[in-house]
């Protein structure tokens, strides 16, 4: 298909869509007074002209296929609607252009990558793919890559598509995070979904240990106002173990990831600083947080020396869904893959499973919990092919509350837009009401290009310090000697 | 006159230079590959090591700074020692050392036996590594009903996690188990080859079996010894799959990290996709560094000539 005829597609494309934005926005309204009679005139004057000079333009169209090409990663596999509403959106757009009497058809391509990709192999391919021309037109990331991807021209900035389109769906995104997909001051994605990440617990195990409904149940909200913390949760767990009720005390994710920050995060640190664009190394909450591993691995023996290097099934999901852990830090999205796998039923999910934030390190201190938007990017290669107009049009269907439900709630991420709570699919969950008010607590991974590095020595030092290879002190020393010779300016360092 | 090629081909300068010829077109093909898959890869190696390229894929040039970063780079150090550590221990232990033995016994008792247990030894090498590797780390775990757990409990031994508390006696047995294939059947093929008549002296002169390997045996296959330790040095100082599988070069602090590892982990393996091609590639050049020196020991001080100019166990 040629570039003019793609472009003319676009422009229609479009005004479909600002009519259907219209229309819905006209629904939508609270119902004002009648118009005057000299204005409703003019409003259906205006929507016969759009109406013929979209007949026109499709007039002019040649029959074909526009291909799009997405690709999106679990790795976690319900978080397949990352995919499958680009197909439902395809149809919706297929059977609009059939109406019109168009003969172009849209048709979607793309990538659900599940375990064993994980995060870094689904980047690598990109990357590859990107040079290679064969990268796709619409790429679900991290927002903390953005920055990376802005600088070196992967992806096209979406502002003046939003300005557009954004009285059709984008006004109800919630505008925190609208600040994840911000970089030197455009907008270069659309957010995805978003999550919490939970400090899971056996209700049934604590029922073992002689606490009455009541306390079981305030427990989330003990956490949350700052009175149960991380030193408590693992004199806790350490009673479970020793009175035989689990073997292991709490669990966390086995691989490298992001959810370990939540802990120094609760010892007080903070991940970077707005006003500089600079990660943030807070000195006394890193100390603590070394402290806490050590502690919990070889002074209350609650978490394995081995868990970093564990199984995702045998040392995550099967001992806590047994009913083998008493804690476990996981995210939102676990329990909806609990539910997918098998592991749990609904019921026994609300029976046995109690869900709180992660606890604050010292009484003094706030409990956290640490969000990774996702965000659909449109790649530049798409603005090559000429399918950018198209790519986006894609997205704004899938942003939907209706339709991005069937992701959230299947996957158990949370709400994007204002709208998606009180969307019937999305209130019937609840799980995802249940965990709403985490979001208050949240913090976002930072925006910066250097943030893997950031994670990676985290991720090697508190491996050495569980395994026992580094005490506290010496991990603490390793761990700011690294950050500083790694990242140098580009972290700041306070006491 | 009768004419006579040999003579011909012989006394004529013009096409003595053109039979050389001929042994250089015949090069040409092997040459070819060499270029394509090594030379060209050595030297884009080498100079994305002068670069800090990243997923940008940009050329930026920063001389000698990823050499210079590498001796500043305190971990390098404990993974050159790691690499050292491994390579010897595992050629000592199995690509030589167990192949060796395998070898010599399995050609002392009889022949249909000696092939079964050979090709016993050969299904590590057959099998799949991702598989292989998961069979070892299930046999390795600390559970009480593990493989491992459960042969040491017969010796009264509690239960332990080997990955956590022996890593790298796990590493050197996934690797030796496979390395020891390759040294086996060259020593088994050099051994069946010794004339029969020697062995049969060596009896008639009243020399036991132990005698007959070492002075007889031994001196023989001297030649294949040497191949196959230079050989397997090489490729164990570049390997690092089993690795990757069992321990990614856990589980403490770089604890059986090795420098080709420590390589693929900056260029391809971050978590974040945030990647380091040109301090990857700086490192992997030192690893062609290493091998290209020693390559040249080998091939001047063990004599390697000798071993290309004629067979040495064919007397």
């Amino acid at each position: 298909m040629r570039r003019g005829q793609l472009n003319l597609i676009s422009i229609a494309l479009l005004i479909i869509g600002l009519i259907i934005g219209g229309v819905i926005g006209y629904l939508l309204a609270p119902r004002p007074a009648p118009p005057e009679e000299g204005k409703l005139q003019a409003l259906m004057q205006e929507n016969e002209e759009l109406r013929a000079k979209v007949n026109e333009l499709l007039q002019k169209l040649k029959p074909g296929e526009i291909k799009v090409t997405v690709w999106t990663i679990g790795p976690d596999p319900p978080s397949e609607y990352r995919l499958k509403n680009f197909f439902i959106a395809a149809d919706m757009l297929n059977s609009w252009l059939k109406m019109l009497g168009a003969n172009v058809t849209i048709k979607v391509e793309g990538e659900f990558y599940v375990r064993p990709v994980e995060w870094g192999e689904y980047k690598n391919k990109f990357y590859l793919a990107y040079k290679a021309g064969e990268a796709p037109d619409i790429y679900l990331t991290g927002h903390e890559d953005i920055g990376f991807l802005a600088e070196n021209g992967y992806i096209i900035p979406l502002d003046d598509y939003l300005e557009e389109y954004w009285d059709v769906i984008y006004y109800d995104i919630f505008p925190t995070l609208w600040d994840a997909v911000k970089y030197k001051g455009k907008i270069w994605a659309v957010p995805q979904d978003t999550e919490a990440r939970p400090m899971y617990f056996r209700k049934d195990v604590l029922r073992a240990l002689g606490w009455s409904e009541e306390e079981i149940n305030e427990l989330p909200k003990k956490i949350q106002s700052g009175e149960f913390t991380l030193y408590d949760l693992l004199k806790l767990a350490q009673e479970a173990k020793d009175a035989g009720l689990v073997e292991r005390g709490v669990l966390h994710r086995v691989k490298e990831g992001y959810d370990y920050f939540q802990f120094y995060l609760g010892f007080g640190g903070k991940l970077w600083n707005p006003e500089t664009g600079k990660m943030v190394f807070v000195k006394s909450a890193w100390e603590k947080t070394l402290k806490w591993f050590y502690d919990a691995v070889y002074e209350y023996n609650v978490i394995s020396p081995n868990q970093f290097s564990g199984d995702w099934d045998k040392d995550f999901h099967l001992p806590f869904t047994q009913g083998k852990a008493l804690f476990l830090s996981g995210g939102t999205w676990h329990k909806g893959e609990w539910i997918q796998k098998g592991l749990l039923t609904e019921d026994e999910f609300y029976d046995n499973i109690g869900y709180a934030l992660h606890p604050a390190g010292e009484p003094s201190m706030k409990p956290v919990t640490l969000s990774h938007p996702l965000v659909y990017t449109i790649t530049g290669l798409a603005k090559d092919r000429g399918v950018a107009d198209v790519a986006f049009l894609l997205i704004t269907l899938v942003t939907d509350p209706h339709i991005n439900s069937y992701h959230s709630v299947q996957s158990a991420h949370l709400a994007i837009l204002r709208s998606q709570v009180s969307d019937t699919r999305y209130m019937q969950d609840q799980f995802l009401h249940d965990v709403a008010y985490m979001l208050d607590y949240t913090t976002f991974i930072p925006n910066h290009p250097k943030w893997g590095d950031y994670s990676r020595i985290v991720y090697n030092i508190l491996r050495a310090v569980e395994t026992g290879d580094l005490g506290p002190e010496e991990a603490y020393n390793t761990l700011l000697d690294e950050i500083q010779s790694t990242l140098g300016d580009a972290v700041e360092i306070l006491p | 006159m009768r004419f006579s090629p040999k003579k011909f081909f012989v006394s004529n300068s013009f096409t003595r230079k053109l039979h050389k010829g001929y042994l250089y077109v015949f090069l040409l093909p092997s040459l070819g590959f060499i270029v394509v898959f090594f030379l060209i890869p050595v030297i884009l190696t080498f100079l994305i090591g002068l670069t800090k390229m990243d997923y940008s894929f940009r050329w930026d040039w920063i001389g000698l700074g990823n050499y210079i970063y590498i001796l500043r780079d305190k971990w390098a150090y404990k993974i050159l020692g790691n690499t050292l550590f491994y390579v010897f221990t595992t050629l000592a232990f199995f690509n030589v050392g167990m192949a060796l033995f395998i070898s010599i016994a399995t050609t002392h008792i009889n022949d249909k036996i000696g092939s079964i247990f050979r090709s016993i030894w050969l299904l590590p090498r057959i099998t799949p590594s991702t598989v292989y590797a998961l069979l070892w780390l299930w046999a390795a775990r600390g559970e009480a009903n593990s493989l491992f757990n459960w042969l040491t409990s017969i010796f009264g031994l509690h239960p332990i996690d080997w990955k956590l508390t022996y890593p790298w006696l796990l590493v050197i047995l996934v690797n030796g188990f496979v390395g020891t294939s390759f040294g086996m059947i060259i020593f088994t093929a050099a051994l069946k080859s010794i004339p029969e008549d020697y062995i049969r002296a060596a009896k008639v002169d009243g020399a036991s079996t132990l005698q007959i390997i070492r002075y007889v045996e031994l001196p023989l296959i001297k030649w294949p010894l040497l191949f196959v330790t230079a050989y397997q040095t090489l490729s164990l100082l570049t390997s690092y799959e089993y690795i990757l599988l069992v321990t990614d070069g856990g589980p403490g602090l770089y604890t059986t990290e090795v420098w080709a590892l420590y390589s693929y982990h900056l260029a391809f393996a971050q978590y974040g996709g945030i990647v380091k091609f040109g301090y990857g590639a700086a490192l992997a050049t030192i690893l062609v560094i290493i091998g290209l020196i020693m390559s040249v020991i080998y091939w001047k001080v063990f004599r390697f000539r000798e071993l290309m100019v004629e067979p040495k166990i064919e007397v």
